[in-house]
């Protein structure tokens, strides 16, 4: 392999007087850390969306299809969305995002399509692999009908969930999480203080977040 | 800001401070503390102290296993599709990062915020071969700008008024900038994204690098960290071998610890998990990730026992926050791009005593950074040692300071230590101090006193403890033990 | 059998503050202590220990092992950081398992400072004082961090009769002292000084309450520097107001 690495090895085996293959202990316990315990289902929701309102994310109950046909239509509206980029699960199938959407007038952009049409869609709109209510975090994996772009570059991200995707703490997710190649925790839109310490949101990553909990059967 | 420095001449630094500077740095701790104690109170401190011997030992056990855990990290990353190198100092770093550029004829690379990119000066190196680097989180962006180095690892560009800002905007890119954050955030976003749309590289630092799965994970609340590694076809991350924890349970602890000290949010907006490039050919992402692991002197600091400690760093800022000395001068009087207690013991150690030995005087030791530590660096420790090594040397450096100076000290160390000399030198400076005495105090002294009555006065000195003791009708006759008489 | 008490004097409050020490003298007598002071002491070596002369310090503490170890009883002294460097930091200096390791851990085991003598070992937080005064408090950072000695000080002020405790902002940040570092940094020094003698300005207190030699040699300096006409004394002499040194 290459002498770099064997140099940086060997420095390391040196500093603490050990040669290759030396026993490793194992991890100690107080390294390691109970997870949070759960409240009731309906209180741990509650927390969530309270804890991502405190994010400036926009959070909304969505009962019935009608429900979200219409509220999609409201958002389409008031954020001006001509263009969208969607995760494509069998998940958004059953809800019939792109279907709504199109029905609105908002062409959709596949996400491997040239990255400056992405780029260029006001909306993005995915599912939510996992959610921490007392963080207010949502736990996106990547996949070729998850792509990252969709939750990234558009100005407007909205994001679904079912409740069944709650989970208690860290670890849950993690366990849940670390075999994809890639995830990642959101939690609030884009933000920044590095002006005067004033908090501005919409940096690089999307500047609204809308996460709609459907509760359709 | 980012080349090695030649000497760190930290008193001359502290007297170049410009006058605005302390109020603003002040402004921005005070703010960051403030969000730290509420969500630390909210759990509780008992709670708050158990995360935090956890945060230590899980740290401590990476780094006493270190090369378990990168030969682990390794063959994780190279299992996933990701290719490793290993760096043994910057110079190497740089290379092998403008070799993969070359390869790919990169003429635009677009960069995340990451100190150890910053250690290596590569943004330097990188335009000296041609190759545009720009830094993407937005207080980097403005400090690079402008030309100068981060002044905090958190906030940059903290110490910059919004107008400074506007100004620099309408200088560099162009552009009108009316002095409002808001604006200047929307004008940076625009601009940033046409730079991350036709960037042919994106390079990152790593928060973590887990061992289990070879995943780098990045902490930012800008999104520029997803877009360095996510839009540009090929990502280089550049991670120190300190970094390295082993497994996704070591992030549960070191999660709850970084983004509350750091800023006080329960955590960071975007915090993202890289194992690799993306599996297949359909996901949107890098075609290529390349990984290098940085030693740049962190193997050496492993070889002090008493210094280890140094690598538990998870660079949360929060010793910077507290440290009376950071708040009154703040990041550039440190000479190094990351400044502060944990700044301090890094940088002394990579650098070296000929280069960085004022720097561990550059600390009353009053111990603020260590209660604050979220991984419990015994940080003043640290410091004492590496004292020591300035003035004494030990096994890994040999002494910088001048010889004069030890001899005066063993001088010194003998007349304080030898009774008859302590109370000689101690009846002595009560009579030659006279000249000086105005009301039981001293206002102006001579070199090299004159440094402290510069700023206040030198109390006379006053001694009759011992005379009175002995004149004394003590209680039952008594003086000191088995002492001969006076 | 009445508890003894060797008087560690330091060299600060010998130099500067002898008044603290025989008020402490009288303090403790009134509590029933016996006290001694062995002559032959002089400087525990901090100065050296944190300025990285660690052969110097080696040397000194040797020497205050040998004067202090063949006493008895308690080793108490009115200087945090001097007790925080007797306690921590003098077994750091020789080899663990050698005579001289554990004569330091003995020692350290029964050298306190004064405060924590009293509240902790004498279990007296009450001593009869009076001092009809609005103070502040400034927390030393040995005693405070190295000692934890977050409490007792405090827990003495506000026993005393007829005393006011006002809080100070910044209570627990550094004064800028830090030893050598007053002189080789003094900008920094001065900057970190001005800092607390506006903040303890800000209280509208008459007095600072202070519980180490080297805070009260800053702070005392500064607020004359400021033409402030607040007082700084050490805790001993507020707790001993009114009453004769013995």
């Amino acid at each position: 392999m290459s002498q770099a690495r064997e140099e940086i090895l060997g420095k390391l085996r040196q500093a603490y007087g050990r040669g290759p293959g030396a026993p490793v202990a194992n991890i100690p316990p107080t390294a390691r850390i109970v997870p949070r315990t759960t409240a009731a289902p309906e209180t741990e929701l509650a927390q969530l969306l309270t804890e991502i309102g405190k994010l400036s994310g926009v959070t909304r109950r969505v009962a019935s299809m009608d429900g979200f046909r219409a509220a999609l239509a409201d958002l389409v509206r008031a954020e001006g969305v001509k263009r969208a980029t969607c995760w494509t699960t069998p998940e958004m199938d059953a809800w019939g995002v792109a279907a709504a959407l199109q029905a609105l007038d908002v062409e959709i952009v596949p996400a491997d399509a040239d990255k400056y049409l992405v780029a260029a869609c006001e909306l993005g709109v995915t599912g939510v692999d996992a959610a921490l209510p007392e963080t207010g975090t949502l736990a996106l994996t990547s996949s070729p009908d998850r792509p990252r772009v969709a939750s990234l570059l558009p100005r407007v991200h909205l994001a679904l969930l079912r409740p069944a995707v709650l989970r208690p703490d860290l670890h849950q997710v993690f366990a849940e999480t670390q075999a994809a190649g890639y995830s990642v925790l959101i939690s609030g839109p884009s933000r920044t203080a590095d002006i005067e310490l004033t908090l501005t949101l919409g940096v690089h990553g999307p500047k609204s977040l809308y996460v709609w909990v459907m509760e359709m059967a | 800001m980012s080349q090695v420095p030649t000497t760190i001449d930290f008193r001359r630094n502290t007297q170049a401070v410009p006058a605005q500077m302390p109020a603003a740095v002040q402004k921005a701790t005070a703010k960051f503390l403030g969000n730290r104690a509420v969500l630390v109170e909210a759990l509780g401190n008992e709670y708050w102290q158990t995360l935090r011997q956890a945060g230590h030992d899980i740290r401590l056990h990476a780094i006493t296993h270190i090369e378990h855990y990168l030969e682990k990290a390794e063959a994780a990353v190279t299992r996933a599709g990701g290719q490793v190198h290993w760096a043994r100092d910057a110079e190497e770093a740089r290379r092998i990062l403008l070799d993969i550029a070359a390869r790919h004829r990169v003429k635009l690379a677009v960069k995340g915020k990451s100190m150890a990119t910053e250690e290596i000066g590569l943004n330097h190196a990188l335009e000296a071969a041609g190759i545009r680097v720009l830094e993407t989180d937005l207080g980097e962006y403005i400090v690079q700008l402008k030309g100068v180095g981060p002044a905090h690892i958190v906030v940059p560009a903290f110490h910059l008024s919004k107008e400074e800002i506007a100004a620099l905007f309408h200088e560099k890119l162009g552009v009108d900038a009316p002095a409002e954050a808001e604006k200047l955030t929307q004008i940076a976003r625009m601009k940033l994204r046409e730079e991350f749309l036709s960037a042919e590289m994106g390079i990152s630092g790593g928060n973590f690098l887990v061992a289990d799965t070879g995943t780098i994970v990045t902490v930012t609340n800008e999104g520029n960290g997803r877009m360095c590694t996510t839009v540009p076809p090929v990502h280089v991350a550049v991670v120190g071998i300190d970094k390295v924890v082993p497994d996704w349970e070591s992030l549960t602890v070191l999660l709850k610890l970084l983004a509350r000290s750091a800023t006080g949010q329960k955590l960071s907006c975007y915090t993202q998990f890289i194992s690799g490039p993306p599996r297949s050919a359909a996901e949107t992402g890098p075609r290529e990730m390349h990984l290098i692991l940085l030693d740049n002197g962190r193997s050496r600091i492993l070889k002090t026992p008493a210094c280890r400690e140094t690598l538990l760093c998870i660079r949360c800022g929060a010793c910077l926050n507290i440290c009376p000395v950071y708040n009154n001068v703040g990041g550039y009087a440190y000479g190094y791009p990351i400044s502060g207690p944990t700044g301090v013991i890094f940088a002394s150690q990579i650098l070296g005593p000929k280069v960085a030995g004022a720097l561990p005087f550059a600390s009353t030791l009053c111990g603020a950074c260590n209660e604050i530590c979220p991984v419990k660096i015994p940080i003043t420790q640290i410091l004492l040692h590496l004292r020591r090594r300035v003035v004494e040397g030990d096994e890994t450096e040999d002494a910088a300071a001048p010889h004069s100076l030890r001899l005066g000290a063993q001088v010194g160390a003998v007349a304080i230590g030898t009774p008859g000399l302590y109370r000689l030198g101690s009846e002595l400076l009560k009579r030659l101090q006279a000249p000086f005495v105005r009301g039981g105090w001293m206002p102006r002294l001579p070199a090299p006193l004159n440094r402290w009555t510069m700023s206040r006065p030198f109390p006379a000195f006053a001694a009759d403890f011992r005379q009175w003791w002995r004149d004394r009708p003590a209680a039952g006759g008594k003086r000191g033990n088995n002492e001969p008489g006076a | 059998m009445a508890i003894k008490a060797q008087l560690f004097i330091t060299c600060l409050a010998e130099q500067f503050f002898p008044d603290v020490l025989k008020r402490m003298i009288g303090l403790l007598e009134r509590l029933g202590v016996q006290v001694e002071f062995p002559e032959e002491q002089t400087c525990c070596g901090q100065p050296f220990f944190n300025s990285g002369y660690r052969s110097q310090a080696r040397d000194l503490a040797v020497k205050w092992l040998k004067v202090f170890g063949r006493t008895d009883g308690f080793i108490v002294s009115p200087s945090g950081s001097c007790v925080d460097t007797v306690r921590h930091h003098f077994p750091e200096l020789f080899p663990p398992g050698s005579a001289e390791h554990r004569q330091a851990e003995e020692a350290a085991a029964r050298t306190f400072e004064f405060t924590q003598f009293l509240v902790q070992q004498l279990k007296v937080t009450d001593v009869g004082a009076r001092f009809p005064r609005k103070v502040t408090y400034h927390a030393s950072c040995h005693l405070l961090r190295g000692l934890a000695a977050r409490d007792e000080p405090k827990a003495l002020l506000r026993a005393v009769q007829g005393l006011e405790l006002v809080p100070l902002p910044g209570e627990e940040t550094c004064c800028g002292f830090g030893g050598s570092f007053s002189v080789i940094y003094p900008e920094v020094s001065k900057a970190m000084m001005e800092a607390k003698v506006r903040a303890i300005e800000s209280t509208g207190a008459e007095v600072v309450a202070v519980g180490d030699a080297g805070c009260i040699m800053n702070i005392a300096g500064g607020l004359r520097k400021a033409g402030s006409p607040i007082r700084t004394m050490h805790l001993i002499e507020i707790l001993t107001a009114g009453k004769e040194a013995a």
